[in-house]
């Protein structure tokens, strides 16, 4: 007996009407407790459901264990909210980060990164404005406006802490006080340089280290536009110059160092000085104790004027998938990490300048000296820039500047050639 | 990850495990009623069999390749950085309103202007066939004479083999990590043994020659073992016979090594050195790990395919970029199995 040819298709037919049933269902539906858009619209309360928070950070080890205390204390707070924090290393984030413009569905609901992500994340489209999303009204002034971005001037990050900036770290057992000028600093390096102890250490292999003494020389990355580069100047040639002087003349330097070998040799007491950020003073005053002594990067003899360390900070970003109910669990957990208590504890265990005005200026910033001096460390630098133009800029000089301290260019070819590079680089954006 | 974290992880895992299952099986029915009950098909079984691993290897190998295809002809970067769109089937064409088709000008700048920062791509070709050539040598030379030595009777071989196998076991990360630190110019042990006898050791991370030297010597490091296992199993395959006959008829060792080794090890070696050679002109763990300044000269045609994509985010040109590596290997590949006749059983 023949069997009709469209009930013969009928099997196939159910099959692929169950596969796709079974997808929509799973992606449609929503998850336990969650409510609808409407009630959503017309309930503005707390949501009840159960909320899962992957929380990327770029903090490592141990101030990692800070960021998961402040989730664990607001769990306690909403049971219902979990949250998977998980540390990436910050150029690892930014990548991810980039690449989840192709899936958004890889996204983590909240960032804990730096201020120059952004540019590439505003690009990419992978962020969504924070523009009256959270209460501004706690900020200090120096922490408001930060990550303002794009032809609609929105906020794309809220601040956890303001500062971000290199410092001048010294161990006052070697060096008993903080100098005020570059040749005061070179002296007292020569005076702390033998043997297996260096008077002067910082990551040789960053241009981050670099950008301070280039202000310090009056040059900058940029020129006014804040877009076109200019590294091939005489600033730059002078900068490139006083750290290959710093390296090679005055010997106060090992001769590779990179974060990790500088921080060691610090804080093992093998180094008198190191030029490091703000994040890691909660750690050299555990290691240190009462000998140690912050305080801005001295001036530059030859110009008199300061060297100008890019200031930026920790920031919260959402990610730009993150919506509904997700999205007002996000934002209060923002406004949580930014009142008053947790802002103080915040000073108390990473020991960062908060972006809360009422704690930065209580007696829990303004009574540590150490603190002070950061604080006052952040009045001499400039903001980060957060372009992506900033990315060529970086780029570019990162080599260069590992060139000329490894001896292998000379000043000026690599001030040129990082000009070729950042050029190039910007014309391929 | 706490219990919640797992199980949700695990739930995801059989959810997808179950929607292949799923989709298998409709593969499967489907392909049962077209082939079976319409056309009764002579092949339907093997076909109906290899379906699955033909509809995965598509998804798998077959998609990425023409999107990353479709990408070298767009001028995809940071802040062109969109997902195709579903009207225009699937392909890359335009972003936030402008159109990103640039023809084969990837194809073009691949080849005369730098792929990196200052290095073009025949200098960074120039890189890695110097990196592959040495590399691949000192392997063959390496392993051929530890598997020449380990092949006698010796007391304590077992440890010997145990301990030349060593780097092999190794997880290479974490072997790099650790040679990144002993070839610390200033607190490395490779410098500190060096002072010891007298003799002031180089920059090895950063200074250009030094820095490639280094690549290539932990590589050898970690290579030999691979090489040394698979041509002492040559060793071993080959019949005492021989030797015993040669040695009879009056031939010295070398000759018996010319005449009698090398041959019957051919084709043992033979793939060895076509794996090594791949293997190492791919090789992106340990020219990047060892190369964390940056140095151009010491960057290979993959780590800089890296860089153009994921440091500058170049991605359009990446994308050609990568396409070029692939027509050197494809080159190489066609031209050493014309000359040495390796798919000829296959073709007979």
């Amino acid at each position: 007996m023949s069997v009709p040819k469209p009930i013969k298709f009928l099997p196939l037919a159910m099959v692929v009407a169950l596969v796709l049933a079974a997808c929509t269902s799973t992606s449609a539906s929503p998850s336990a407790g969650e409510p609808s858009e409407s009630a959503a619209a017309s309930e503005p309360s707390f949501p009840t459901g159960d909320i899962a928070i992957e929380l990327w950070t770029k903090e490592g080890d141990p101030n990692i264990d800070f960021v998961q205390q402040l989730a664990d204390d607001y769990s306690a707070l909403h049971p219902n909210v979990t949250f998977n924090v998980v540390n990436k290393d910050v150029e690892l984030l930014r990548e991810d980060m980039v690449n989840s413009a192709l899936a958004p569905e890889t996204q983590p609901e909240l960032l804990w990164t730096v201020l120059d992500h952004v540019g590439p994340f505003y690009d990419a489209g992978v962020v969504q404005p924070l523009t009256g999303q959270f209460d501004e009204s706690v900020l200090a002034d120096a922490a408001k406006g930060a990550g303002t971005y794009g032809p609609d001037n929105d906020v794309w990050v809220a601040p956890i802490s303001i500062g971000n900036q290199l410092m001048l770290y010294y161990n006052k057992t070697m060096v008993a006080d903080a100098p005020a000028d570059t040749d005061a600093m070179i002296a007292a390096a020569v005076a702390n340089t033998a043997g297996d102890k260096y008077g002067l250490v910082y990551n040789q292999t960053e241009p981050f280290w670099l950008v301070p003494w280039l202000g310090g020389f009056g040059g900058s990355v940029f020129d006014s536009d804040g877009q076109t580069p200019t590294l091939d100047t005489p600033e730059m040639q002078s900068t490139l110059q006083f750290l290959y002087d710093l390296k090679f003349d005055s010997a106060v330097m090992p001769s590779e160092c990179d974060y990790t070998c500088a921080d060691d040799l610090f804080k093992t007491g093998s180094a008198g000085m190191i030029i490091n950020g703000d994040w890691a003073l909660g750690d050299y005053t555990t290691a240190l104790g009462e000998d140690l002594g912050v305080t801005a990067i001295p001036m530059v003899k030859s110009t008199g004027t300061y060297p100008a360390p890019y200031i930026g900070g920790t920031y919260w970003m959402v990610p730009s998938a993150v919506e509904g109910d997700t999205l007002t669990v996000v934002l209060d957990f923002i406004d949580f990490t930014l009142a008053a208590d947790q802002q103080q504890a915040q000073v108390e265990v990473l020991k960062r300048l908060p972006s809360n005005d009422e704690i930065l200026n209580s007696a829990v910033v303004t009574g540590d000296p150490n603190l002070a001096d950061a604080a006052d460390a952040v009045s001499k630098g400039v903001p980060q820039p957060v372009n992506l133009e900033m990315r060529c800029n970086w780029d570019a000089m990162k080599p260069q500047m590992s060139a000329v301290l490894s001896g292998t260019a000379s000043v000026a070819d690599a001030a040129a050639a990082m000009q070729a590079a950042a050029d190039a680089c910007v014309a391929a954006l | 990850m706490n219990f919640d974290q797992s199980a949700s992880a695990l739930q995801e895992i059989v959810l997808t495990l179950v929607v292949i299952a799923v989709a298998v099986a409709a593969l499967e029915g489907f392909l049962y009623l077209v082939l079976v009950r319409w056309i009764k098909a002579r092949l339907a079984v093997p076909l109906m069999l290899i379906a699955p691993a033909f509809v995965g290897l598509l998804l798998l190998i077959a998609y990425p390749l023409l999107w990353e295809l479709n990408v070298s002809f767009t001028n995809m970067s940071l802040r062109r950085f969109c997902a195709p769109d579903f009207p225009t089937a699937g392909l890359l064409t335009e972003c936030k309103g402008e159109s990103m088709f640039v023809g084969a000008e990837n194809y073009i700048k691949v080849f005369t202007t730098p792929v990196l920062q200052q290095a073009g791509f025949f200098q960074v070709l120039w890189q890695t066939v110097l990196w592959t050539v040495l590399n691949v040598t000192m392997h063959v030379a390496g392993g051929l004479g530890l598997a020449l030595l380990l092949h006698r009777q010796m007391r304590g071989k077992g440890i010997y083999r145990a301990l030349i196998v060593l780097p092999w076991a190794v997880p290479q990360i974490v072997a790099l990590a650790v040679w990144r630190t002993e070839l610390h110019g200033e607190f490395g042990m490779v410098n500190q043994l060096l002072d010891m006898v007298g003799v002031t050791g180089p920059s090895w991370l950063t200074d250009p020659t030094w820095n490639f030297a280094a690549m290539v010597l932990v590589n050898v490091w970690l290579g030999i073992p691979f090489m040394m296992v698979i041509l002492l199993g040559g060793l071993q395959s080959i019949p005492g016979d021989l030797y015993e006959a040669a040695e009879i008829d009056g031939a010295s060792s070398r000759q018996s090594f010319r005449h009698i080794t090398l041959p019957m090890i051919a084709p043992v070696l033979t793939p060895a050195i076509i794996l090594g050679v791949v293997w190492t002109f791919n090789n992106f763990n340990v020219p990047f790990v060892l190369n964390q300044n940056e140095l151009e000269t010491s960057d290979t045609l993959v780590t800089g395919l890296f860089r153009a994509a994921f440091q500058y985010n170049r991605y359009g040109f990446a994308g050609a970029y990568a396409f070029a590596i692939f027509a050197v290997l494809l080159l190489f590949v066609i031209f050493y199995v014309r000359r040495s006749g390796a798919l000829k059983s296959a073709n007979e």
